[in-house]
């Protein structure tokens, strides 16, 4: 069955099972892999993605859902890896093995978005994304940091 | 010994064909095997984050040096990253000897095939000097074994250690990974007095640029670096590798190479190959180990869009392929991977399982280890007099702890992908022996094992080796049954707790006999773990750390069907468990402050580097304000670390005080920690290790507070993240000091067994507060609350 999807900005018409998880057809009908699989049952965080501006894991999301919907993944978020959440998280050097770190920047952006000076219990409530290394303590620097960074006037994405 | 001939010669000319040319000489790009590289990619793989090894469109300098015209220096790096920053800090080892522009370095990983058929250059064989006292301060590595299979030793091949285990990569990379810097950069030397007509010995270099000392001319690295490739080092014997005190660029903070991929989704992990004509494979293995597949019914899902076949998966010979194949398995075969998937969901499948294993719960399997504390074990130190001790002390303090099996559930699930043809095996891979892997390919292929090619691609954790098999000898096996068709295989995250083994569950008894003042005059320790569990002997080994004039330490074993292996610290975080949450048992038993106690005990030993141990509490304890009043509810806890305390040589040694609060509802927030870690002669990277040191934290939070594995039907109970909690952001220490302080050794490692005793931290925590002594792993289990 085709479904039709925008991806960051370009639209895409898959044939796929319209139960599909949308992860899966991000990352093996459209080859954007950086999008990560870990858990399969939304509750790692590793695969999140904005689904029309608000932060999904796409594990556990069918691409029918997205059908007509804009998708914006990690190769998206910038042209050239320059989104404030990049930067910030290239000067703290926060990734270790970065598996869990796209769908961790993509949270962030949601949460910057969202709360354009979030407070500690804001970062707190709002980069609900596990990472097995334990970034946490650089990813909270880093989220200060890019708010920092982030233009005036809110939205980035 | 710095060109190599007919090594990859099939691959050379697809590969330089069809890769995109990236930064000046360096070639990117993927190699396509033959036949699949008849058919166009339309999958969008974008390439330009692969990490694998790729000849080098220049000739070499040597075999970890490249340098291009346009003076980029790309460096081949022999252990695979997996967050733990190797990638950086091995590069770091290189460059500070070349002397190039650090910024124009790029890494890249070392051909485990070419590894395995060329020897090490003679220059990387010999250790010119005796340990830490070398007046070069070059250091002794370990050489062990120097087999190329196995977990031991530097072999003599060419990249010399090509896995990646045991916090090793820095201790045993740093002689010859300085040694290859210095030679390539004196070859470069050489090349420009040559080609300026001058005596080498009035020329020299810094970032990458080669200066004539006497007329001020300069040149660059990468202008003669083609001339170098070709002059022989005149005396490679007689290279000298810089001592601490002359490096510039080890010891400084340096940036993760690999952090940029990964800010952007670019890098290139197992799971991301993708090759033209590639199939998916997904896998189910008998959940009780050792269990056969009885039936199966591929007829009810084989017509479903996507479907291929469907392959069983025996248990190979373990002789053959490291032993980790443990259960038997079917896998389908898909277009897709989620195809492959919830075909294999709705399969019908029957195991045949072995009912001892299917008897197995966490309920006998503790009480068989309990009840071999008390049958004969194997002596492992024995001081004194400890029965006669234990007869006549003033008070006897027994307690007996626990922790469960743990997986490492690294975040990247399992997967592989592998390419059978007739005469060559192709396999791309995150991996952390890939010598082994090939190993296991030739083993089930029959594919002569220089034949077997490893891509090596970043790793999504790994925590204790979880990035070796048996992903890799499924895949290798499914890709044997479809020959000329690339196969990815991928787990799922239920699959990945079958698939990984386990750091064992354990127990340990500790006895003390105390003197009238409180101080030790007996310690006895009984461990009891699988037989085949690595780390038996870790914290407790030859002499105890805490001075004790009677000391027996004892190992007990008995055997289960749960395979057993490296988890991240091996045996020390449960070890240092045990041993410092009795340390604070004593302590308060005796009435003194934990941390005076501690270093009371430590002084009294002889230990090679009992000052240092003091360093760590003193310098932990005055960071941390120890001994300032804190909010009812609040308290401070203290630990000791360290690897190798009872032997001298390469030793690692920290100490850690943490802060803790508990609501009365039972709420356990770490407010800060505060670690004082040796960084011996230097730390190569201060940056990874405290980005290490930062993760640790949380990596025994969630151990202390988490995280277990039941077995009930001989299966794991615990198998995806809902039931196997990770922490999250919230609940991390909003503050993590680490100070660094000088001693006078090198690091026996670090990266996997630091912040172990925020465990037995957290347990006094709840003691001091709540009155409640818990000596089960995780605390979850328990009531923490308190009124």
């Amino acid at each position: 069955m085709a479904i039709e999807l925008t991806v960051n900005g370009v639209r895409h018409s898959v044939d796929v099972a319209p139960e599909t998880p949308l992860l899966w057809v991000i990352r093996d009908h459209l080859g954007l892999t950086g999008t990560k699989f870990s858990c399969g049952i939304a509750q790692c965080g590793a695969c999140t993605l904005h689904l029309e501006g608000q932060p999904v894991r796409s594990c556990s999301v069918p691409v029918s859902t997205a059908a007509g919907k804009a998708v914006t993944t990690i190769e998206g978020l910038s042209r050239d890896g320059t989104h404030p959440v990049q930067l910030a998280w290239i000067e703290l050097d926060v990734p270790q093995c970065g598996y869990c770190q796209s769908g961790m920047i993509m949270r962030a952006v949601a949460l910057l978005n969202e709360h354009r000076n979030p407070t500690d219990a804001e970062i707190d409530a709002g980069m609900t994304n596990a990472c097995r290394c334990s970034t946490y303590h650089r990813v909270r620097q880093a989220v200060r940091l890019a708010a920092s960074k982030m233009p005036a006037g809110g939205r980035t994405l | 010994m710095t060109s190599h001939n007919d090594v990859n010669t099939p691959s050379r000319r697809d590969l330089l064909s069809g890769a995109a040319a990236a930064t000046g000489a360096l070639v990117v790009g993927f190699w396509m095997p033959p036949r699949a590289a008849a058919q166009e990619s339309n999958q969008g793989f974008n390439p330009e984050g692969a990490t694998w090894a790729v000849d080098a469109a220049v000739k070499e300098v040597n075999a970890w040096v490249v340098v291009s015209p346009d003076d980029t220096v790309t460096i081949r790096i022999a252990q695979t990253e997996l967050g733990q920053g190797v990638w950086t800090s091995n590069a770091m080892m290189v460059a500070e000897e070349l002397q190039c522009d650090w910024s124009k370095v790029r890494p890249q990983y070392a051909s485990a095939n070419r590894d395995a058929q060329e020897m090490a250059p003679e220059w990387t064989l010999n250790v010119p000097g005796k340990g830490a006292t070398d007046p070069f301060g070059g250091g002794e590595p370990d050489f062990g074994t120097r087999a190329r299979l196995g977990t031991e030793g530097i072999p003599d091949t060419l990249y010399r250690r090509m896995r990646t285990n045991a916090a090793a990569s820095v201790r045993d990379g740093r002689y010859y990974l300085q040694l290859a810097g210095a030679e390539a950069r004196e070859r470069l030397l050489l090349a420009a007095a040559r080609s300026w007509g001058v005596p080498v010995a009035e020329v020299s270099s810094a970032n990458s640029v080669i200066t004539h000392r006497p007329t001020g001319r300069t040149t660059t690295y990468g202008q003669v670096a083609a001339l170098a490739a070709q002059i022989p080092h005149p005396a490679p014997d007689r290279i000298r590798i810089k001592p601490p005190s002359e490096w510039t660029l080890m010891g400084t903070e340096r940036r993760n190479l690999d952090v940029p991929h990964k800010v952007t989704g670019k890098a290139v992990y197992g799971i991301d190959v993708r090759l033209p004509g590639m199939k998916w494979a997904a896998v189910k293995t008998c959940p009780v180990y050792g269990g056969k597949l009885k039936s199966y019914d591929f007829e009810r899902v084989r017509n479903r869009g996507g479907v291929i076949s469907a392959v069983e998966i025996p248990i190979t010979d373990p002789a053959l392929i490291r032993g980790r194949m443990f259960s038997e398995g079917i896998a389908i075969i898909a277009d897709h991977w989620y195809q492959a998937k919830s075909a294999l969901d709705d399969m019908p499948i029957a195991w045949d399982v072995p009912p001892e294993n299917a008897a197995r719960n966490t309920a006998n399997i503790r009480a068989t280890l309990i009840a071999a504390l008390d049958k004969p074990g194997k002596v492992r130190a024995n001081v004194g007099d400890v029965d006669r001790a234990l007869a006549g002390g003033a008070r006897i303090i027994e307690a007996t702890y626990s922790t469960p099996y743990l997986p490492r559930a690294r975040m990247e699930p399992g997967n592989a992908t592998v390419l059978v043809t007739d005469d060559r095996v192709d396999i791309w891979i995150g991996d952390q022996s890939p010598q082994e892997t090939r190993y296991s390919a030739s083993q089930i292929t029959g594919i002569p094992e220089k034949n077997v090619y490893l891509h090596m691609c970043h790793l999504g954790g790994g925590f204790g080796r979880n990035g070796n098999g048996p992903q890799a000898e499924q895949a290798i096996y499914l890709a044997n049954k479809n020959r000329g068709t690339p196969i990815h295989l991928l787990w799922t995250r239920e699959e990945d707790f079958i698939g990984t083994t386990y750091r064992a569950m354990s127990v340990a008894r500790l006895r003390a006999a105390l003197d009238a003042d409180g101080w030790p005059i007996a310690i006895e320790v009984r461990t009891a773990m699988d037989e085949n569990a690595p780390g038996a002997i870790a914290s407790f080994d030859k002499a105890s750390r805490y001075y004790v004039p009677n000391y027996r330490f004892t190992t007990h074993t008995a055997t289960f069907h749960i395979p057993v292996g490296t988890r991240r610290g091996v045996g020390q975080p449960a070890h240092d468990f045990y041993r410092e949450s009795f340390i604070d048992e004593l302590a308060h038993a005796a009435g003194k402050d934990p941390y005076l106690y501690r270093r009371e005990l430590i002084a009294r030993t002889d230990l090679p580097y009992k000052d240092d141990m003091l360093k760590a509490l003193d310098t932990a304890a005055q960071m941390s304000g120890w001994g300032r009043p804190l909010p009812r509810g609040t308290v401070r806890t203290i630990g000791l670390e360290e690897r190798g305390a009872e032997s001298g040589g390469h030793a690692t040694l920290s100490a850690q005080v943490n802060t803790i609060s508990i609501s009365k509802q039972g709420e356990v927030r770490v407010l800060r920690v505060d670690i004082a870690h040796e960084e011996g002669f230097s730390l190569v990277n201060p940056l990874t290790v405290r980005k290490q040191i930062e993760g640790m934290v949380t990596w025994f939070y969630n151990d202390a507070m988490y995280q277990e594995c039941n077995v009930a039907d001989g299966r794991i109970v615990e198998n995806n993240f809902d039931r196997f909690p990770l922490s999250r952001l919230k609940e991390n220490p909003p503050e993590i000091n680490i100070t660094f302080f000088k001693t006078e050794h090198w690091l026996r490692g670090m990266g996997h067994d630091r912040s172990t005793t925020l465990q037995s931290g957290i347990a006094d925590a709840v003691f001091q507060i709540t009155g409640k002594r818990y000596r089960d792993l995780p605390l979850r289990n328990h009531d923490l609350t308190w009124s």
